[in-house]
């Protein structure tokens, strides 16, 4: 069959493939539990790779890259939110304008900027005990610390909705945002919050593909992963764990092409329908997952005073 | 009604339109460009010269279709997002004909039956999520955007494996039967824009005058009543999607079989997505849908220049439409309503 090189190869890159759709994920749900589907990830994770990628190369610094992708995460959220929440407009057209505007304006200011130079990146770092692991800690070694970041993020994301006040807040603003408004809550302002909280995660996304690859900004670089995160987040039915699971499985997903390369009888099938597995998967996730449905609110705007939204 | 064009709000689009291009010229001007200058690039780029205006009726003829795509499923509320994907199969599906169809038979025959074959193939890319949108109740948001790298790692595996180009990243050019016919030669303009505008009027009148039409907006504008009326929304649905997507579909084949004479690799650019803000700025109307799509093919093609003419990318047009159809809904321009209640 295949060398253990070539599995420890395989796991390396699914690991490093998961980790920017676990950040996004995660900030997805933040975002959908609290009522509003947020189309423009795909966009938002483009700005956090411009911007991790600008800072990172101005600056040398690999934190100060990783601030500056979550801020730019915080501002399209900000931005996103009086769109979604106060304007009100439709929140998925308004999202793939956002998407648009994104990819046009990264283009740009990488041309104008930044061009193909590259920036600090983050090294592997060895985990104690763990790396003694024969294979696993072949595997783990070359794994960064948005990794072990991701994997830490995904209780606290689970905690903050189920276990605080503030997570109350969030989950009844996309389940029954009057019910919300009539205890006394600000549906706008619990919005404006977790959309803008849930854009830096998913904009750290885009910050792990830059610092996880050349430390440079490739035009479009994202490529779909936001709307793969869109998928995994119906998968996971909303729940951050299963959220981390999700990721893994697209992260297999997207390097089968590589594992099917090594494999001589796989030498006939096309690399395209290895390439196309993660997506086929999204659809029939989307397409099995009976009980899963969409908190809600998700997708309406909360016009306070309005008798419909109880 | 679901998304519509509020009335009399002409004063309101050019509020819409001076705010676009004061952040463009703002983003343009802290770069140290000239706004201006820039300005005058796009234009001279897309209007100023032969090659320039036969690059933008290609565009525009492109914009219209993949505008109509989102255009007639938006109206019943239903979001497709897959007018890339429906393109690319319509693509495929010339690039597969051209190629193989006898290099004897007549253009007169030839290249009707391949754009019919275009216009299927789109329309079955396209009623693909309407039925699993039917059958599981899944959102056809996921799926269409997942259905589009699917096509579009379907037309990668033709440019490799099936009919490879020696030399570019295409496939082997279709054959000379499978051409279309130009019309004014002087700028290279092919029949492909009699088509769009036909497909756009086409379509304005089964919007409009027809019970499927009616269904259609119906659905949109308030579900439970076009459900009370009689409609059965999975028909409508799926026509709706199968419409757009035959658009979609036809856009891919004029690109084969005109523009390019092969399937190029990545050769829609973004134009599918681009073709939702047009769908948005024609307030989901498809005759408007012309007008909008000559405009942004203007500042598409135009942008061309800025590299050589401003030193910017070509990126620029792209943002300016965006922030033009987002500032069109922030000023209440294209306004949206939400008929039905949430579930409590």
């Amino acid at each position: 069959m295949v060398s253990e090189l070539v599995l420890v190869t395989f796991f390396v890159t699914s690991l490093q493939l998961m980790v920017p759709i676990l950040f996004a994920s995660l900030g997805e749900i933040l975002v959908e539990r609290s009522g509003v589907l947020n189309v423009g990830i795909e966009g938002v994770m483009l700005i956090g790779a411009f911007t991790t990628a600008l800072v990172g190369i101005e600056t040398g610094s690999v934190v100060l890259g990783m601030l500056a992708g979550f801020g730019s995460g915080l501002l399209c959220g900000a931005a996103l939110s009086a769109l979604y929440v106060r304007v009100g407009t439709d929140q998925v057209v308004t999202g793939l304008m956002f998407n648009i505007l994104a990819i046009g304006l990264t283009a740009l200011l990488r041309d104008q900027l930044i061009g193909g130079q590259v920036g600090p990146i983050l090294r592997g770092i060895s985990v104690p005990v763990l790396d003694r692991i024969r294979f696993v800690g072949d595997v783990l070694a070359q794994q960064n610390a948005l990794l072990w970041a991701g994997i830490a993020l995904t209780p606290v994301v689970a905690v903050a909705l189920y276990r605080t006040w503030w997570g109350l807040q969030v989950r009844a603003a996309g389940e029954r945002p009057g019910a919300l408004a009539a205890s006394g809550h600000d549906v706008w302002r619990t919005r404006y919050a977790a959309v803008t909280l849930g854009c830096g995660l998913s904009a750290l996304g885009g910050t792990a593909l830059v610092l996880s690859s050349s430390g440079g900004f490739v035009p479009n670089m994202v490529a779909g992963r936001g709307f793969i995160a869109l998928g995994v987040v119906v998968l996971a039915r909303w729940r951050p764990w299963v959220a981390l699971l999700g990721a893994v499985v697209f992260g297999l997903a997207q390097s089968l092409q590589f594992l099917a390369s090594q494999i001589d009888a796989l030498a006939g099938v096309p690399r395209e329908l290895w390439l196309a597995a993660p997506y086929v998967a999204t659809i029939f996730v989307v397409v099995f997952s009976l009980q899963s449905r969409y908190p809600a609110a998700v997708g309406v705007p909360y016009k306070p005073g309005t008798a419909s939204q109880r | 009604m679901g998304i519509r064009l509020a009335s009399g709000s002409g004063p309101r689009t050019l509020v819409a339109l001076a705010a676009g291009l004061a952040v463009m010229a703002a983003v343009v001007g802290a770069l140290g460009k000239n706004p201006l200058r820039a300005a005058g690039a796009v234009v001279d780029g897309s209007l100023g010269n032969s090659f320039g205006i036969g690059q933008t009726v290609q565009i525009w003829t492109i914009l219209i279709l993949a505008g109509l795509a989102s255009a007639i499923p938006f109206s019943a509320r239903l979001w497709n997002i897959g007018g890339q994907g429906q393109m690319y199969s319509g693509a495929i599906a010339a690039a597969a004909l051209g190629i193989t169809l006898p290099a004897g038979w007549p253009g007169a025959a030839v290249v009707p039956l391949i754009l019919a074959a275009s216009t299927a193939a789109g329309a079955g890319w396209g009623w693909l999520p309407a039925w699993i949108r039917n059958r599981y109740g899944a959102s056809e948001i996921v799926t269409t955007l997942m259905l589009n790298f699917v096509a579009v790692l379907g037309a990668a595996y033709v440019i490799r494996d099936a009919w490879p180009d020696r030399f570019a990243q295409q496939t082997e050019a279709v054959a000379d039967n499978a051409r279309l016919p130009v019309l004014i030669g002087s700028v290279r303009a092919d029949i492909s824009i009699v088509l769009a505008v036909a497909a756009a009027l086409g379509l304005w009148v089964l919007m409009t005058r027809t019970r499927l039409g009616f269904a259609v907006r119906a659905l949109g504008a308030n579900r439970g009543a076009a459900l009370l009326s009689g409609a059965s929304e999975s028909a409508v649905a799926s026509a709706a999607f199968a419409l757009g997507g035959a658009a979609a579909g036809l856009g891919g084949g004029v690109f084969v079989l005109g523009i390019h004479g092969a399937l190029l690799n990545g050769f829609s650019a973004g134009l599918a997505f681009l073709g939702i803000a047009v769908a948005l700025a024609a307030g989901l109307n498809p005759l408007r849908v012309i007008p909008v799509a000559g405009l942004f093919a203007i500042l598409r093609v135009g942008s061309n220049n800025l590299q050589a003419g401003a030193d910017l990318s070509p990126a620029t047009g792209d943002v300016l439409i965006a922030v033009f159809v987002i500032m069109l809904m922030v000023v209440g321009v294209i306004r949206f309503s939400y008929g039905e209640l949430v579930d409590g």
